[in-house]
This record gives C-alpha cells, structure tokens and sequence, in this order.
C-alpha cells in the first residue's frame, strides 16, 4: 500500500519539478541583456527586437496601481471586522469574501470591460486594468488582513483598553507592532497575485505594441502576462518562441521573488 | 406621530450633543468609507454584468442552454458545446489531480520528516503562483507535439491536453489543502490507533482520511472552482471549436470552454450587439457556477 500510494505521488512532485525546469532552460537559451533591455537591432516581423523593458515596467505599474487601490479598502473591511462587527457580520463578511475569491477573474474582467472601458470612456487603459486588478485582489488581501488581526492575543488589546487608549491608539501602538509582518505579507501575495492575472487585464488595459511608456491614466500599457500570450499565438517564429519563453522566465522571477519574501516572513513570524 | 417620533430617533438625535463628536470620528469615517466602496463597486460591476446579458436572455430564453449551435453572426447561440467541453476538461483535470495530489499529500504528510515536509510545501505554494500564461506555454509547445505524434492525431488541439494542463494546474491546490486537513488531526489519534494495534493501512483509512474528509473535500472544490475559470492555458490548448465532442466521449478533438470563448470572441464582440451580450451571459454563467462551487466548499466546511 505504501508503495502504490508512493507510485502514485511521484507523478505529483515530478511534473510541476519538471516544467519548471523546462521553462527556465528554454529561457536560459534565449535571456539576455540586450533582449531585456533592447540594444539589438530588430529584423523580425513583430516588435520583439525593441526589448521587454516597456513590458516589465507595464506590469508593475498594473501591480502597483492594483495594490495602492486596494489597500485602504482592505485596511478598513479589516478594521470593520475586528472594531465593529458583530459575531454574524464577520461571519457574513468572510463568506461574502470567499464567494467574491471563488468568481472567475475573467468575469471580473468583463464586467470591467463594460462599466469602465465603455460606460465611463475610459478606454482600454492602465486606470481600468488598475482599477479591476484592485477588486480581483481585494477578498484576498482583506482576508489575509483579518487573519493577521485574529492572531493578536485578546489579553493585549484589553490591557491597552484597561490602560484608557483609544481605538486610533490602539491600533497604532499595540496592533501594528504585531501584525506588521503579517499584514506585509499579505501584501506581497497579492502583489504576486496582481502579477499573474492575465485574462482580466486582456481586452481592458493591454496592447500587443506600440506603447512604451503609459504617458496617462487613460493610455493602454502592455504588460509581460499578456506579451506572453500575443507571442504564443504569434506561433512559428523561432524569435518570437524564444522572446515568449524569456519574457514568462522573467515574470516567474518576479513573482517568485515576492512569493518567496512572504514565505520568508511568515516563517519569521511563526518562529517568533 | 410615529414619523417625528422616528425621526427625532434617526436623524436628530444623532447630530446633538456628545454624539457629534462620536460620529466625526476620523477612524469611523475611514472604515466606513472603505466599506461603503468596496461593497459599492462589487455591487456596480456584478450589476452591470446581469444587466448587460440581459438583453440576451429575452431574445432567446433559458432554452440557449441545451442548444448546440454557436453561430454568432447568424445569431444562433447555443451554449451546450463550451458546457459539455467545460464539464469535460473539468472532469479530466480531477481524474488525474485527485488520485496524484491525494497520495502526494498522504505520502508528505504521513510518510515524511518534518525538514521534508516543509520544503515539499513551500514547492507546492510557489507552484500554486505559476501564472497561467506560462502553464499555457509548456501546454502549446510541450504538451501539444507530444499528444500529435503519440496518439497520431491531426491536432494536439482537443480537450484532454486542457484537462491535463488544468491537472497540473489545480494539483498544488488539492494537496496543500489535503495536508493542511491531515496534518490537522490530533497526535493523540494517531496514537490511540497505534495503542489499539491497527496497522498503517487501517489507520489510514478508518482514523485520517474519515477525519480529514471535510477539509480534503473542500480543497478539492476550492480546486474546481479554480478550473472552471482558468483562461489563459485552457484557451492556448482547446483549439477552440464550437462543437459537440462527437461521439460525446471523444475527447480528442478540438472543442471549446465557456472561458475560452469568451477569451477569444471579446475582441470581436462590438459594444451592445447581441454577440457581446451573449458573451455577458457566458461570464455569468461561469459566476454562477463558481459561486455555487464555493458556497458548497463553505458550506461543508462550516457544518462539518
């Protein structure tokens, strides 16, 4: 029995092992820095010869504005949960939290396409792709949030409350010295969560090229999730197969390198 | 009466006295604030959504459903080809994902030292962050010729390479939930098995697995419901045809998914025609189902 079950998880620890190898030695052939930066004089049909520097920065532009939007508003759901919801509010709030977690990204993504792309003229823009990645990563954000403030002991917020502070007091002197490293690391999760959408941000903040600086909120960007996906239609060029694999080794590197700090984090915080 | 009363009540009495000073509380406002736009834009954008597809739902009806033509320029739209390919691609991801990812986490969970466990763990949790694209590549260029020239088939393009990327998908998903559920048991249990002389085998499947059922079983919706909406890869692989598998257990032909199709038919789709409409009815569909899938994965996990 322990042998078939054995057998049986090999297949699980091999393949995800292996296409990751397999990504990251197609990209070794064909990462450098001219392809990153765009040094090399272009001969091919598409757009790949001008570098992937306009990508990266598109993405995380995209990241950012998602995470700065969506900060504050988790920051006060999760103040709402710990200051002033009853016992059934915090309940119905994390089941609405985990319904809105379960709804498709794709869906959020058309329902951008309707409300801000076309009812409110945004266009296909970076403030529209902005604003959808910001709801795409709120549920997550916000629970990771309120997890981080169940954590702190009851005995310390009702000592601070004893000692006569007030709740602004008690969340800047008492809560946050806690739950910094949590809260942070909820953070760093969405980032990489912001960073691995693809499809919402498809047909509402992204163009294949032509763009290499968002010169506005309301200009389009091109981000290296959705270059990846032009490239992989773009099929048989031998360049643009070696542009496709370069550009998904540098977003897994990006992502790894904020998934990886809040592993970090959390294991600092479990240890503590 | 009742009015002034009621109103003295609601609207006067808050705004005199100490009460205003409560009310102009810079904290209050600020969580409300958050609140009030977070429920706001999440009520918008899902509102909109329903009110989009509207118009389609009373040009032709619910009977769309099980109608199995889509031909959007000559306004036959039936969704029954991307459900059954959906329902297939689903159905396949879970043939391999469940078995492989299950045994994974018994084996790291019962099997293995602390120091192992952990490193296996971490693995899964960056896996679980592959951004779907990149999935969607090892499936077009890896996967794809390897299926062509193994099974001889015109086409790698059919729906059981798009269960088996989803598979390797949704497999960090299953086992990471799984182990959680395992590891969750009391060491007093497994001890009390042991005292009780049963061997591992027993122990496995009359003490753990019963006990962890409850988390495994909505680990493996939380899995569902993220390959029910997984774009990127699904659309790189299923080639995207819009017909019925023929017979209907031929998974190795071309086929389409609701998120594929939506994903490939946006661009074309013009603002307020009835294709884009019929694109909105798609997407909530997916909403729909994917909210089904987690209110189950809550419910069972609340009720135990």
């Amino acid at each position: 029995m322990k042998w078939f079950l054995m057998l049986l998880a090999l297949p699980a620890f091999l393949f995800p092992l292996a296409s990751l190898v397999y990504i990251l030695s197609h990209a070794w052939d064909s990462l450098s820095w001219s392809l990153i930066f765009g040094a090399e004089e272009s001969s091919s049909m598409i757009e790949a010869g001008q570098g992937l520097w306009p990508q990266i920065i598109g993405s995380l532009w995209l990241m950012l504005w998602a995470c700065i939007l969506s900060l504050p508003v988790a920051i006060s759901l999760a103040l709402f949960h710990a200051l002033y919801a009853s016992r059934r509010q915090q309940r119905g709030l994390m089941m609405i939290l985990q319904l809105l977690q379960g709804i498709p990204p794709i869906v959020y993504g058309l329902c951008g396409l309707i409300v801000l792309v076309h009812l409110l003229h945004w266009g296909i823009s970076l403030a529209a792709g902005g604003v959808i990645l910001a709801v795409i990563v709120l549920p997550l954000l916000t629970s990771n949030m309120i997890h981080a403030l169940e954590r702190i002991p009851m005995e310390q917020t009702e000592s601070a409350k004893a000692l006569g502070l007030s709740p602004v007091q008690i969340i800047g002197r008492v809560w946050l010295p806690l739950v910094w490293s949590g809260v942070l690391t909820g953070i760093l999760l969405a980032m990489a969560r912001a960073l691995s959408e693809t499809a919402p941000i498809l047909f509402t903040a992204t163009v294949f090229s032509g763009v290499d600086w968002p010169d506005s909120m309301l200009s389009p960007v091109t981000s290296l999730q959705t270059h990846i996906f032009y490239l992989a239609q773009e099929g048989s060029d031998a360049h643009a197969v070696g542009v496709a694999w370069a550009s998904a080794a540098i977003l897994l590197m990006l992502i790894l390198c904020f998934s990886l700090l809040a592993l970090v984090l959390r294991r600092l915080e479990e240890k503590v | 009466m009742m009015v002034r009363r009621l109103c003295k009540k609601w609207v006067i009495y808050p705004f005199i006295k100490h009460k205003v000073r409560h009310f102009l509380n810079p904290l209050k406002i600020f969580v409300a604030l958050g609140c009030v736009s977070a429920v706001l834009s999440v009520l918008v954008l899902l509102g909109f959504l329903i009110q989009s597809s509207l118009p389609f739902w009373q040009a032709f009806g619910i009977q769309v459903l099980w109608g199995d033509a889509w031909y959007p320029y000559e306004s036959l739209f039936g969704f029954l080809p991307a459900i059954v390919g959906t329902v297939w691609a689903l159905l396949i991801a879970m043939i391999i994902a469940l078995p492989c990812g299950l045994a994974a986490a018994i084996v790291s969970s019962e099997m293995m030292s602390e120091t192992w466990r952990n490193l296996v763990r971490v693995g899964m949790e960056i896996l679980a962050g592959i951004p779907s694209v990149v999935y969607g590549l090892i499936g077009l260029w890896l996967l794809l010729p390897f299926l062509q020239h193994s099974l001889d088939l015109l086409t790698g393009h059919n729906l059981l390479a798009a269960g088996m990327i989803l598979s390797l998908m949704i497999l960090p998903t299953i086992m990471v939930m799984s182990q959680d559920a395992l590891q969750a048991i009391s060491e007093e249990q497994r001890e009390s098995a042991m005292n009780l002389g049963v061997d591992w085998q027993q122990r496995l499947f009359r003490v753990l697995l019963p006990q962890a059922w409850p988390g495994i079983r909505s680990g493996i919706l939380l899995a569902l419901g993220r390959a029910l909406g997984e774009t990127m890869a699904v659309m790189l692989v299923v080639g995207s045809m819009d017909r019925l598998p023929e017979p209907f257990y031929n998974i190795l032909e071309p086929a389409q998914t609701l998120t594929s199709r939506i994903g490939r038919e946006m661009g074309e789709a013009s603002f307020g025609s009835l294709h884009f409409s019929a694109l909105m009815g798609c997407g909530l569909i997916l909403a729909v189902m994917a909210m089904g899938l987690s209110l189950l994965a809550q419910h069972r996990s609340l009720i135990r």
